[in-house]
């Protein structure tokens, strides 16, 4: 069965004793798409990841991985067979060998994909014998990233995945992850604080924020359609009320005001030059300037 | 591969455990010639009290081997060191793996918790029960070095309680294990409970039938050659019960 | 291809591919005919999506600049010089349209812009700019 989103959820809370971590998280990553989930820290990314994956359950909500109800155990056992997941502190066995991992792990996957073993041994080189607690932060990411590409899973969960790296590393990792979408049908949802990498390989974004998904869609679409308008005035700037749709937040600074507004902007421009600004100007956002917007609003 | 995990988490404790144990087995029996020396003075001494009974006791017990070696080994030094390691053994597992020892790896992984679970139990008992026979095997294949027999009938009824008798700590090591994060929590609480049966087991000898440590000493058999099948029985169903709530406890549990 | 996408300008990278190839066969740089790296090759050097290197040459062959053929890969078009044409002239109607607008919204006549442009133009034949 083709889904048409391979991870959704629908009003997601998830309560930890008191502290609301999700609080009606609404997400729909397409099948096939390189989706980027940002959000400062402790918005409510790895509680999403961990309850998708069956490590925590839903309070209240719904979440679906494969058109499979998340926090059914039967269910969610078969969504982890499909699914490679990295942690954000790329925790494995301190005890076991490099080796050794790759055989543990292997043993719990039928279509493990011994050509991309080899293939991932010789790229990212990891010395076979060496024990997981003596491998450096970017060596055990690397391995890490390994087990989850080899298990021929449909689905790579991934959170921060170049956390701690350095720029080189960064570069290969991103370079690995997007040779292997390239060559196989996978869709890849990882989450990160770098809006530069998100920029880079992702096609679809997530923004969420204290819980709840703010901005969300294609990203090319959001870049089309996120636009700052600058509007000066000869005196003081108004203070409209636009009834335009899209207008995401108006900042008035003396004689300039500026509207950033999410849904282009014919309506909004026609409003604007009722008021008799002095000058118009229209800007393209990027994906920084539309997720510290976002996040500043909530505050 | 989830066996060799499981051993790979606990051998060290298991072979600690052997060497401890089989040490102290040999230790027993090499001691014999010694102790029959003294089993004269025994009967002599005027101690008063717990300990002057306990002494008096030893020394009934030694006038043959058979006695000896159960006073010494299936009485003593068995089940303290080994209900030690069944506490030990049984502790640890998921929740204590939170720092560097994968456990948000382990829950990505396609098995059920029940199966992660079931794992890990079955290495934890299958390591205690060759720490219950194994040493034990020691007596009877060592004692002709002392001029003694011992029968390995024995070794087999004595080694089978004390695995059915001391699962019983395990289990609620494993337990305490899948409710508290740490490792010294499950580990002390139940310590601290054998301990206290233990010395209940001494202290008031009324209730003392019905103790676990009576079961897994299975003083009724070295007695009178019937097997306690009550206390057996009801030492297997408790443990089958707390493994039972062990996996209750860590499906409701949010990581 | 020297061609370093950058993923914070606000401009969505397939169009600043769009704009790269385009830019290569107006310099010379891309012949007619000539073949284009493949999209997953392209995608896997450039760190990009492989989504959209194929969305970029999808918009090229949708505007006539290349051709996809199947199986074969992306080929710069025969007509591909005489399209850029039309197209140089298409983006320079939308920069006067913009300013003519803008001029408009000053409140600057029809005749005052004449006279601007004029002004302008010839100032830049004295100074030697992009002559014809």
């Amino acid at each position: 069965m083709i889904d048409r989103f391979i991870i959704e959820t629908d009003k997601l809370r998830k309560d930890y004793g008191g502290v609301e971590a999700l609080r009606g998280l609404n997400l729909q990553v397409p099948a096939g798409s390189i989706c980027g989930f940002l959000g400062r820290n402790g918005a409510g990314k790895t509680t999403a990841i961990k309850v998708l994956l069956g490590m925590a359950r839903p309070t209240s909500g719904q979440a679906r991985v494969f058109g499979l109800a998340a926090d059914r155990p039967e269910a969610s056992v078969e969504i982890r067979r499909r699914t490679g997941f990295v942690s954000d502190d790329k925790d494995l066995y301190d005890y076991m060998t490099v080796e050794g991992m790759i055989r543990f792990t292997a043993a719990f996957f039928p279509r493990w994909r011994a050509d991309l073993e080899e293939r991932y041994r010789r790229q990212f080189p990891l010395p076979a014998d060496r024990k997981v607690k003596a491998l450096s932060h970017g060596m055990r990411t690397k391995l890490a990233l390994l087990l989850a590409l080899c298990r021929g899973a449909e689905l790579l969960v991934l959170d921060e995945p170049t956390s701690g790296l350095d720029p080189a590393m960064t570069e290969q990792v991103l370079q690995a992850l997007v040779a292997h979408v390239a060559s196989e049908e996978m869709t890849v949802f990882f989450s990160s604080h770098q809006i530069a990498e998100v920029d880079q390989i992702a096609d679809h974004v997530a923004i969420i924020d204290r819980g709840r998904t703010l901005v969300a869609g294609a990203l090319d679409d959001l870049r089309e359609n996120f636009r700052r308008i600058q509007l000066v005035f000869d005196g003081e700037a108004p203070q409209p009320r636009f009834q335009a749709p899209g207008v995401e937040r108006v900042r008035r600074e003396g004689r300039v005001l500026t509207v950033l507004s999410s849904a282009g902007v014919d309506p909004i421009l026609k409003e604007a030059r009722e008021l008799n600004p002095v000058s118009v100007d229209v800007v393209p956002v990027t994906l920084r300037e539309i997720f510290l917007e976002s996040v500043r609003v909530e505050d | 591969m989830l066996w060799y995990k499981s051993w790979m988490e606990t051998r060290w404790r298991f072979l600690i455990g052997l060497a401890m144990l089989t040490c102290s087995a040999c230790v027993v029996v090499f001691l014999y010639p010694q102790m029959a020396k003294l089993i004269p003075l025994a009967s002599t001494l005027e101690a008063k009290g717990v300990l002057g009974r306990e002494i008096r006791e030893a020394g009934e017990l030694a006038r043959d081997y058979r006695g000896y070696v159960w006073g010494q080994w299936y009485r003593q030094n068995l089940p303290q060191l080994g209900t030690l390691f069944a506490a030990l053994l049984g502790t640890g597992g998921l929740l204590s793996e939170s720092s560097g020892r994968g456990m948000l790896f382990t829950l990505s992984l396609p098995a059920s918790r029940k199966r992660l679970l079931g794992f890990r139990a079955a290495v934890g008992l299958a390591e205690f029960l060759v720490l219950a026979f194994v040493p034990s095997l020691f007596i009877p294949l060592l004692s002709p070095a002392v001029g003694e027999t011992y029968g390995l009938g024995n070794v087999l009824i004595h080694s089978a309680c004390q695995s059915i008798a001391g699962a019983v700590f395990f289990s609620l090591a494993f337990l305490l294990s899948t409710m508290f994060h740490d490792l010294w929590r499950p580990l002390l609480i139940t310590l601290s409970l054998a301990a206290a049966l233990a010395l209940f087991e001494q202290v008031f000898r009324i209730l003392s039938p019905y103790n676990i440590f009576r079961v897994m000493s299975a003083e009724v058999y070295f007695r009178t050659g019937q097997l306690p099948w009550l206390g057996l029985l009801t030492c297997a169903v408790a443990s089958a019960a707390m493994l039972y709530g062990a996996t209750i406890s860590i499906a409701r549990h949010d990581f | 291809m020297l061609f370093r996408p950058n993923p914070s300008s606000g401009v969505p990278i397939y169009l600043q591919l769009m704009e790269h190839v385009k830019h290569g066969i107006e310099t010379g740089a891309l012949r007619a005919g000539e073949q284009l790296p493949g999209i997953r090759p392209l995608a896997e050097e450039l760190v990009i999506n492989p989504n959209t290197v194929a969305k970029a040459y999808r918009e090229l062959e949708h505007e006539g600049v290349i051709e996809l053929r199947h199986g074969a890969g992306a080929f710069v078009s025969a007509n591909a010089q005489a399209k850029k044409q039309t197209d140089k002239l298409r983006a320079g109607q939308t920069i006067v349209a913009a300013a003519v607008e803008r001029l408009h919204e000053r409140g600057i006549t029809g005749e005052e812009m004449r006279r601007l442009f004029e002004a302008e133009l010839g100032r830049l034949s004295r100074t030697g700019g992009h002559g014809d």
